[in-house]
């Protein structure tokens, strides 16, 4: 590799910036920084005249890089939206992926894919985690909206538990709907009633 | 059989005649399902609509536009059956900045030349004093903010790309950028306006309409091969549009919109403000931009596609003679029998002066 280039990287989410961050430093890129998404990030990115900029895309921030293609006097470099009219999949994979890439005018299209390349996998395996994160903990918040309508329905009615849960649960099939739903809407009426 | 569409939106008040087609049941009753995402940013928006995330989205103009010429992006035709409305920014200046406008300014001041003119003093005498230059922001290169802007600040003789700083900030920084003092004026569309104003930190110099009345704002782009290869679905969400507007221009349905945009679309913002921008005849606490969302305004007319195109010009963002590109977003006749001629005047005037 020639000289390195200096990657910024924006994103909300420091954990998937690091994760990012060790993947591009895996590949041989020392020089990336992670900034955060906040209202004076033009100044922020011009002082750190980067080579590649990747920013996920629930930054509202990206229309202010957007604006950098525009030669102004307070841009001090012309950077450009990664895009290749050769290669529509890789646009498509980073916009899957949820991620976008800009590069300073004149870098060559060649060295930025390899980059772009590990930052869609580095996404898209952080998405993963994280869905599979958010299902475990939404699956223990079932778990517990569950034993507390059941409590309740125990207390009203003087039934055992047993006797509870089967009466949640044909109500739950009654209604089409799931168990961990009518257990939602017991404990919100028991606490309407109190 | 219900067809599902999946419509991009950035949280803002003309988004209101998608969600008005959703809730109350006018994209149902073509046969339609919109599943309405919101968006963070334009070039978000721009992005998933061109890789077909989005069948359709709530754009700017001069942004759908810029994809059909392949400005700092790649060249996708995109085609508009209707437009999502007029009007509905304003141009705020920080406190201090609205003081000494309000000082010098020889004239009145709802004049757009006047303020201009005085603007352009304070910008010399800045100049004068070695001090740093006025930063204005708008929401994106290619947005009718921008040229807003552009047209205030040309009034006073001033160059935008020399005499002022011009930046992007997203709507959702504005407020803060301008009590910060990162900025020291902005030109945005509803409600962001009204919440600087609330929260203390600047004032409405002008509505754009001052400056640009009837101005076009949002379109509501497709993909032009997604549109030619479903024509019917561009007609049936075009006449659920245009059902929506009426609704919406109905003046006893204002509260009802309004709390729909705080629900639907995300706006977190106080009813009453809401309710002043939708209702113009209605005296508001503070003076805010206004919009429109009736029928009329609802028409992809083609002469907006020129003025666009010649401030898009001015601007330095496109070369000369490529016209025919640029107008070919506005497509009114995909709206099939939604088609139709506004029947009152729905010119666009430029300081007073009528342009189409």
């Amino acid at each position: 590799m020639d000289v390195d280039l200096r990657i910024v990287v924006i994103d909300k989410n420091p954990l998937r910036a690091a994760v990012l961050r060790d993947g591009l430093r895996e590949a041989g890129h020392c020089e990336v920084i992670h900034i955060d998404d906040t209202s004076d990030i033009l100044a922020r990115v011009n002082a750190l005249t980067p080579d590649v900029i990747i920013i996920d895309l629930e930054s509202p921030s990206r229309d202010v890089l957007e604006q950098m293609f525009e030669v102004s006097r307070t841009m001090d470099r012309p950077i450009a939206m990664f895009v290749d009219n050769s290669d529509t999949s890789m646009i498509n994979a980073a916009i899957d992926a949820g991620v976008s890439a800009y590069i300073v005018d004149g870098l060559r299209k060649e060295r930025v894919k390899p980059i772009l390349d590990i930052t869609i996998r580095r996404f898209n395996a952080f998405t993963k985690l994280k869905d599979e994160l958010e299902s475990t903990k939404l699956q223990l918040e079932d778990r517990k909206a569950i034993d507390r309508a059941k409590a309740i329905v125990m207390k009203a009615k003087s039934i055992p538990e047993e006797q509870a849960y089967a009466m949640m649960r044909k109500t739950a099939m009654n209604e089409n709907k799931k168990i961990a739903d009518v257990a939602r809407s017991i404990i919100m009426a028991a606490e309407l009633l109190r | 059989m219900t067809k599902t569409l999946r419509i991009g939106y950035i949280p803002l008040v003309d988004s209101a005649l998608l969600h008005v087609a959703r809730a109350y049941d006018f994209a149902a009753a073509e046969g339609l399902d919109l599943d309405l995402v919101r968006e963070t940013s334009w070039a978000n928006i721009r992005d998933k609509l061109g890789v077909g995330i989005f069948d359709a989205a709530h754009m700017l103009a001069p942004s759908a536009m810029a994809v059909c010429l392949g400005l700092g992006y790649i060249e996708i035709p995109l085609v508009a059956p209707v437009a999502l409305g007029l009007d509905g920014n304003a141009i705020t200046l920080s406190r201090p900045l609205y003081a000494e406008v309000m000082s010098i300014a020889e004239g009145d001041p709802a004049d757009p030349y006047v303020t201009a003119q005085a603007l352009a003093k304070i910008v010399a005498k800045r100049r004068a004093d070695s001090a740093a230059p006025l930063t204005f922001a708008h929401v994106f290169p290619f947005s009718t903010h921008h040229y807003q802007l552009r047209l205030w600040f040309s009034a006073g003789g001033l160059e935008s790309k020399t005499d002022v700083n011009l930046i992007v900030v997203p709507p959702p920084f504005m407020v803060e950028s301008l009590r910060s003092g990162v900025i020291d004026g902005f030109c945005v569309g509803a409600p962001w306006n009204g919440l600087a104003v609330e929260a203390g930190v600047g004032y409405i110099v002008h509505r754009g309409r001052d400056i640009v009345r009837n101005c076009p704002e949002k379109l509501l782009a497709f993909r032009a091969d997604a549109a030619s290869a479903d024509p019917d679905s561009v007609k049936a969400l075009s006449r659920a549009i245009r059902a929506a507007a009426d609704w919406a221009s109905d003046k006893n349905h204002i509260e009802d919109l309004a709390y729909l945009l705080s629900q639907d679309a995300g706006l977190h913002v106080p009813i009453e403000l809401l309710c002043a921008i939708l209702d113009p005849e209605r005296e508001p606490k503070v003076k805010t931009a206004t919009i429109r969302l009736d029928r009329a305004a609802t028409f992809a007319n083609p002469a907006h596609a020129d003025w666009l195109y010649a401030q898009m010009r001015a601007a330095g963002q496109v070369a000369d003679g490529q016209d025919a590109k640029a107008r070919s977003v506005y497509r009114p006749d995909l709206a099939g029998d939604a088609h139709f001629e506004p029947a009152e005047t729905l010119k666009l005037e430029v300081f007073g002066r009528i342009k189409n």
